[in-house]
């Protein structure tokens, strides 16, 4: 009876098992590397979200009187944190503070300590200046340094910036300058004048994906 | 019934596999054991603190301080759970003990390791051990940076948004790595359920498979032994059996390693959420992170601001600093037992003094991240005076290279002292036994 042992030309059974399994493995592999893909959820660009905007205007961040417009009274050369408020698509007033990276710093200096590398032409008359308030090393809001007077310091890492010229990064590890936001000033209110001059973090190693941003927002508006 | 047992379970088989399993005497083997021990008092108390957490970042009213109907007083719910955790009896002191343990686990890790390494017991055939320990006190690490993240108070907002943009430093996968691990962008609406699931689930799940492959290969490689096993029973096991000598030595240590965590605890307290308050953008002065990562934190201080293009990929002294620097420095431990090259298996804890360059080598890179670390008070040392804004960089870059090395050579020259005292002693010796044979 096993004289003939049969000699299967195509493919012996043990063969097709492993491939069939082999197969079924790497689908269901493969399959469940894409429920990956529900790790990372969709971002709606909401009004809430949206970077600092023309025509929005500052209010204070402060808990105590967060909402409150900034006045140029307000102001000094100590560091006040703001937000930017507009509205949204019922125009209803609302605060650009659901991307914790919209925070932003304002100053008031006396007249003509304000120099280069700030870009006084949006400033307002070379005194009052305003600068994302995010730390372009690793993201954390900047305060007024304790060690170094007339400096900002950030107390993650250490990173200093010079808020009187255009807060170019004078030690830590800050990659960039702050980023500036043009404003102007219309009574007593500060008013955003613009982008952000330069990418501001987190965007601040991409230009490209800044722009895309501000087209995203544009987009949005209209 | 030990009959009835037996023939159901074969007792006495695992009796004689681990229960007679033998423990060398000597306290420093103890140090493994209070990391176990660390491990389980978290998981214990980390169920109960579990079961009060509530793992959501969406606002709910502050019930301690409402606020009014017009402007209620919305708070994450999690820093809600976490202020009332510390509100219900016993419930700060909860908290405190968890995070009391978590600190011990580490330290008690740290010196094991630095045990394993000094003997020598980490070389074959004992190098798989090692490398699972060195994952162990890597996702030992992961685990308590998430942990720490839960209350989400400003602390751990701050910290919590650190972490997100050091994921999101990585070159080309950075902002998508980020994004996935922490849903969405910085703060994402599930950014606390996902953190909770790897707190509670991923990370506890792996630290107990790795421990118990750990204690598995322990069991089955044994301990080595200590130096005095070699003069009194040469190529035997020497040691106390599991059970019932070690065990009531473990139970002793427990219990007293309980209550000095407990007495800690009481007089110490850790990470107040009342204190730090709500997530807001008003950062926190001086913020820092646990012991064991003060080392990377430091680099991060003193690390030069750059980036630089590469093939799209953008890399920046934070990548650098966070990510690339720290897996060298971990990739140097894992590397360890590959640059021992003996054939022979090891049985005896090696004696450090014998083998200088290993000794000289563990001291410096331990100093390496004690400058490291010290450069995380770099701010602190620029108010009190001790450096300036413009030296403190360059002093500290000057003291991660020297600081290593003089640590190197003072080795050499203290074990070059105890050889020399050493042979004197030997001479002595035969100089006495010989007027002895006279």
């Amino acid at each position: 009876m096993t004289r003939y042992k049969r000699q299967d030309p195509e493919i012996t059974r043990r063969k097709f098992i492993n491939v069939a399994m082999g197969t079924t493995a790497a689908v269901g592999g493969v399959s469940l590397l894409s429920t990956l893909g529900a790790a990372n959820p969709v971002f709606r660009l909401t009004a809430d979200k949206m970077p600092p905007l023309e025509g929005d205007i500052l209010v204070h961040a402060e808990e105590s009187k967060e909402g409150r417009p900034i006045t140029v009274a307000d102001l000094s050369t100590q560091l006040v944190r703001a937000w930017a408020q507009g509205q949204d698509e019922n125009g209803q007033p609302v605060i650009r503070k659901g991307d914790p990276n919209n925070i932003l710093a304002v100053y008031r200096f006396p007249q003509g300590q304000l120099v280069a590398p700030t870009n006084l032409d949006a400033t307002v008359d070379g005194q009052i200046v305003v600068y994302s308030d995010i730390c372009t090393h690793a993201g954390c809001s900047v305060s007024d340094s304790d060690i170094n007077a007339g400096q900002m310091r950030c107390p993650c890492h250490s990173g200093e910036y010079d808020p009187k010229r255009g807060a170019i990064v004078t030690g830590g590890p800050p990659p960039k300058p702050l980023a500036q936001l043009p404003i102007r000033q219309d009574g007593e209110r500060l008013v955003v004048a613009g982008f952000f001059l330069s990418p501001p973090y987190p965007y601040h190693n991409n230009e490209a994906e800044w722009n895309n941003v501000k087209e995203e927002v544009e987009e949005a508006l209209t | 019934m030990n009959q009835w047992l037996d023939d159901r379970l074969h007792i006495s088989r695992l009796n004689d596999k681990f229960l007679r399993k033998a423990f060398p005497v000597h306290h420093s083997f103890f140090l493994g054991e209070i990391t176990l021990f660390s491990l389980i008092i978290l998981i214990l108390t980390g169920i109960l603190l579990a079961l009060s957490y509530e793992p959501s970042n969406s606002m709910v009213v502050n019930s301690f301080d409402p606020g009014t109907v017009d402007a209620p007083n919305l708070v994450p719910a999690a820093y809600h759970s976490a202020l009332k955790i510390n509100a219900a009896p016993f419930g700060d002191m909860l908290r405190r003990i968890h995070h009391w343990t978590a600190n011990i686990m580490v330290a008690a890790s740290v010196i094991h390791m630095m045990r394993i390494y000094f003997t020598g017991a980490f070389k074959k055939p004992r190098e798989i051990n090692w490398w699972i320990g060195m994952l162990l006190l890597i996702f030992a690490a992961l685990t308590a940076v998430t942990g720490y993240v839960l209350p989400y108070d400003n602390y751990a907002y701050n910290t919590l948004k650190v972490i997100y943009s050091i994921a999101a430093s990585i070159p080309w996968v950075g902002e998508w790595v980020a994004q996935a691990a922490f849903a969405g962008k910085f703060p994402g609406d599930g950014v606390i359920p996902r953190v909770y699931g790897y707190h509670i689930m991923l990370l506890p799940g792996i630290l107990l498979a790795l421990t118990a492959a750990h204690m598995l290969i322990m069991i089955k490689q044994k301990h080595t032994q200590p130096q005095y096993a070699k003069r009194i029973a040469y190529k035997k096991i020497v040691g106390v059996p599991l059970m019932t000598q070690q065990t009531p030595i473990m139970l002793m240590l427990t219990l007293l390693f309980a209550g000095i965590i407990v007495l800690f605890s009481a007089f110490i307290p850790v990470h107040p959420v009342e204190h730090f308050g709500p997530p807001s953008t008003t950062p926190i002065d001086n913020i820092k992170p646990d012991w064991y990562l003060l080392w990377v934190f430091g680099v991060l201080a003193i690390i030069p601001g750059f980036e630089f293009n590469l093939l799209g990929g953008n890399i920046n002294s934070e990548f650098v600093g966070a990510i690339l620097l720290p897996t060298l420095t971990l990739g140097a431990m894992f590397a360890v037992p590959m640059l021992d090259r003996s054939k022979e298996n090891l049985y005896y804890a090696e004696n450090p003094t014998n083998h200088p360059v290993r000794l000289g080598i563990g001291v410096a890179f331990m100093m390496l991240l004690a400058v490291w670390s010290v450069a995380g008070y770099k701010p602190e040392l620029i108010s009190s005076g001790i450096l300036t804004t413009e030296n403190a960089n360059t002093v500290l870059w000057i003291a991660t290279f020297l600081v290593p090395a003089l640590s190197y050579f003072f080795v050499q020259a203290v074990v070059r002292g105890i050889r020399a005292l050493r042979e004197a002693d030997e001479r002595d010796r035969t100089v006495h036994a010989a007027h002895a044979d006279d």
